[in-house]
């Protein structure tokens, strides 16, 4: 009996050790691309070779210098701001208006909502493209690679994210403290002020975060909406990975993993990430 | 008296006033989903009815010759049926390979657990193209895995790793597998370890109270996880065209061309629906099956 159970918990044990090794495996390989990109950017040849004949920063230097990345650092930065200003202010509105309110048609509202999430970014891009060329025509006004035409079409990313986690932090919230601030004689909108807005600020916040990620990092939505001088960083960077792969593009890539990594780490200061993905 | 049926009243949300008001502040966001979501879709299917002309460009028509014209190419049923293969594939491997990290990420008592689930999230956060930049400097010819291979004198010439369907299944697999392990390891995390450490003092096994107690229970999350993850995989653009090249065509890439390229816009919006429809249609094929099983085994545990 004895040297059975022993068997039976060595057997165990190995089971764990294979699990674990397991799940190391997986880690180093989602994280095989970040690393590999962020080590390239410091080789000293040019032409990407293992192993590197020495470390050099000069590759984060010719990235500025070229306009095309520094352009679309920029242009990235501005859409990405603007959508998440509009995306979070309205969605928000928007998740308080479904989490608070009963009224006709709240289900519907709800699946449009989350609607951008469904559609593939290449469809979505696809038709902003003929509806913005359709507009263009109808409007006489600009559509296609300009600021307003792209900040338009990266709402549709923000809104979702915006929606979800902000409702999923009205639901959690304690209606008994806005009532009793009412009780205590505040109106309705020193209630929403002093008490509700303060209690929604986690879910602001990481809403805030995605958004502005989502808007940053996104290529398939935003491909037709570009042009010449007006080209976002990821598109500018998929043009330039298709002729090659060299120190100069992964040190760009390396700059948008160091921002999101940045964001993502003052974003836990506030709320904890790993309670809200 | 008053305070408690306003009380009452503010607890369903009829305030008076705010009745009217409250849905109101949802108008700002639905008005900008409606015109720049469902307004361009209504415009890109009513253009995938009409007619292509290589001189007039576009001819309004209503006919079905574009979508007819897709299911008798034996190009573009090739396209869909590499699309298809590759999701199915992906979905299959990053489902066996994100089960024991969802696991120990859900059993872990390690202090160490939000900062280990963030560091899955984050290279999800990176974005695609610079994953692919990544990928492409592994696999390419002058890349890692060739220098260790030649390194190791396994080979003598640098093998062809990128621009081939395996470097698309790599680049994708790790696209979507934090996704899977997130949504797998918060299903888990639900199911409590009181229920393993029940088989297990039974006499289960590790393997019978993975097969019998936790694959079924943590079904929901499988079904959830591998959903996501398909329809992830199906409209897959940056990794197929950068890590694939220009021979290895999935949907979303065919259909980009079409646009840009071709421009044939009525069978680019045509590619467009058929892309979402094929992929509503096997998820939820998928989805049925799986959750018939599930049902079928509740049927089978629960006690007479």
């Amino acid at each position: 009996m004895a040297p059975a159970g022993r068997a039976a918990r060595l057997k165990r044990r190995a089971g764990r050790w294979v699990l674990r090794a397991i799940a190391a495996l997986v880690f180093f390989f989602i994280f095989i691309p970040v690393i590999f990109v962020v080590w390239i950017s410091l080789f000293q040849q040019q032409i990407v070779s293992f192993p590197p004949e020495g470390y050099t920063l000069r590759w984060y230097e010719n990235a500025f210098a070229r306009t095309e990345f520094r352009d679309g650092f920029g242009l990235s930065l501005q859409v990405a701001f603007l959508a998440m200003l509009i995306g979070v202010t309205s969605g928000a509105a928007a998740a308080y208006a479904i989490v608070r309110f009963r009224f006709p048609g709240r289900e519907a509202l709800n699946t449009l909502l989350l609607g951008p999430l469904v559609v593939p970014g290449i469809v979505a891009g696809t038709s902003l493209y003929v509806y913005y060329i359709m507009v263009e025509n109808i409007l006489d006004m600009d559509f296609r690679a300009t600021l307003h035409g792209l900040v338009l079409g990266h709402i549709l990313l923000t809104i979702p994210w915006t929606v979800r986690l902000v409702s999923a932090s009205l639901i959690g919230l304690d209606r008994a403290v806005e009532e009793a601030a009412m009780n205590l004689g505040a109106g309705p909108w020193t209630t929403f002020r002093r008490i509700t807005l303060p209690m929604m600020r986690p879910g602001l916040v990481a809403a805030s975060l995605f958004s502005f990620i989502q808007s940053f990092e996104n290529l398939e939505l935003t491909l037709l909406l570009v042009g010449p001088g007006r080209t976002t960083l990821p598109v500018a960077m998929l043009n330039y990975l298709e002729f090659r792969i060299d120190p100069t593009i992964a040190a760009v890539a390396t700059v948008q993993i160091v921002l999101i990594g940045a964001l993502m780490l003052i974003t836990d200061r506030f709320v904890k990430l790993s309670r809200i993905v | 008296m008053a305070r408690a049926a306003a009380l009452a009243a503010a607890r369903s949300g009829r305030r008076a006033g705010a009745f009217s008001l409250g849905p109101a502040l949802a108008v700002p966001a639905a008005l900008l989903v409606a015109a720049f979501l469902a307004a361009p879709l209504a415009v890109l299917f009513r253009y995938s009815l009409n007619r292509y002309s290589p001189r007039e460009f576009m001819i309004d028509a209503v006919t079905a010759e574009n979508y007819i014209r897709f299911f008798t190419d034996a190009y573009f049923i090739g396209v869909l049926a590499t699309t298809v293969q590759v999701a199915a594939v992906c979905t299959a491997v990053s489902l066996l390979f994100a089960f024991p990290l969802a696991y120990l990420l859900a059993r872990t008592d390690s202090r160490w657990k939000s900062a280990l689930v963030i560091a899955v999230v984050f290279p999800l956060m990176v974005g695609n193209v610079v994953r692919a930049a990544g990928w492409m400097a592994v696999l390419g010819n002058d890349g890692i895995v060739n220098h260790a291979l030649l390194g190791l004198g396994l080979v003598t010439q640098p093998v062809r790793l990128m621009y081939t369907p395996f470097a698309v299944h790599v680049g994708i697999i790790a696209v979507v597998l934090p996704y899977m392990i997130l949504t797998l390891q918060s299903v888990i995390e639900g199911i409590g370890r009181d229920v393993e450490e029940a088989a297990s003092n039974l006499g289960a096994g590790p393997i019978t109270v993975f097969r019998r107690v936790l694959l079924p229970l943590s079904l929901p999350g499988v079904i959830a996880g591998s959903t996501l993850v398909f329809i992830l995989c199906m409209n897959a653009y940056a990794t197929p065209v950068l890590l694939g090249g220009p021979q290895f065509k999935m949907m979303a890439p065919a259909l980009y061309d079409q646009f840009v390229r071709t421009t044939n816009w009525p069978f680019g919006a045509a590619l467009a629906f058929i892309l979402m429809v094929s992929t509503l249609v096997l998820t939820v094929i998928g989805t049925t099956v799986l959750s018939r099983r599930m049902h079928h085994r509740r049927l089978e545990a629960a006690p007479r």
